[in-house]
């Protein structure tokens, strides 16, 4: 995702993630912890002389 | 057989189908279980400030379904246009709406007509306005360059066309314009029995 906005044209992309996000259900955690599954905050500012698509 | 642009139509419309049916269960029956948290136990999780959860109403809280916060670093400013990407039952847009103030509008997008009258009538009960659209994030019913802002909270996700998505995201903010996005990201590639499952995909 961050390098799709980055792709797209966005500055100033920046990511973090979202640190009490966690699955309901432990099964469903311990899944998504074996594929890198994450929530994060990603921001990005369209340049405001910027590129157009 | 099915070339790759038909299979991937085909997958699409079956997903469409799944989420549809997922969040409307979420709206329709905020009091059960799902394997995700949702309604105010998610909302608090995710640092909704206390005050805006109390003068929400409940039923834009009980059915929220969202990841994280994409309010807490959007920094709306009252007049400000504001998207809300996959709005929901409103919880988002309601609060944006309060940060906009009367000058400013919010525009939310979802794939569900019911939920973008549900987050109307949300929005009416929280003494504010929503304008919702119902259609897909990847063919945005926005002009160019027309919202100063874009949030959106873990629906993107969802998207088997996800750089469309970020492209159209561009196209409607105005230069200068932001995105604040909560979303669920996967640091491995999925298996194909995943990707071609849209109950998984959708869950």
């Amino acid at each position: 995702m961050f390098a799709l906005l980055e792709g797209a044209g966005f500055a100033r992309v920046k990511s973090a993630v979202v640190p009490r996000f966690r699955f309901r259900k432990p099964s469903t955690q311990n899944s998504a912890e074996a594929f890198g599954v994450k929530a994060v905050m990603m921001t990005g500012q369209k340049p405001a002389g910027g590129k157009s698509q | 057989m099915l070339d790759v642009a038909e299979t991937q139509a085909s997958l699409e419309a079956v997903l469409k189908d799944e989420i549809l049916q997922m969040y409307q269960e979420v709206a329709d029956h905020p009091d059960a279980e799902f394997h995700f948290y949702h309604g105010r136990e998610a909302a608090r999780l995710f640092e909704y400030d206390d005050a805006w959860l109390a003068r929400a109403p409940e039923g834009a809280v009980a059915s929220f379904a969202g990841v994280g916060n994409p309010l807490l670093r959007a920094a709306i400013q009252p007049g400000e246009t504001v998207l809300d990407l996959g709005s929901g039952a409103g919880l988002d847009g309601i609060i944006a709406s309060w940060l906009t103030g009367p000058t400013g509008s919010v525009i939310g997008v979802d794939l569900n007509p019911a939920m973008c009258l549900k987050a109307q009538a949300h929005a009416a009960a929280g003494g504010t306005r929503i304008e919702c659209h119902e259609a897909r994030m990847e063919d945005l019913p926005l002009p160019d360059a027309s919202v100063d802002v874009i949030i959106s909270n873990g629906v993107i996700n969802l998207s088997f066309r996800k750089r469309r998505v970020v492209e159209e995201m561009f196209r409607v903010l105005r230069p200068g314009g932001r995105v604040s996005i909560t979303d669920i990201v996967c640091a491995k590639q999925l298996s194909q029995s995943i990707v071609n499952d849209p109950k998984l995909w959708a869950s």
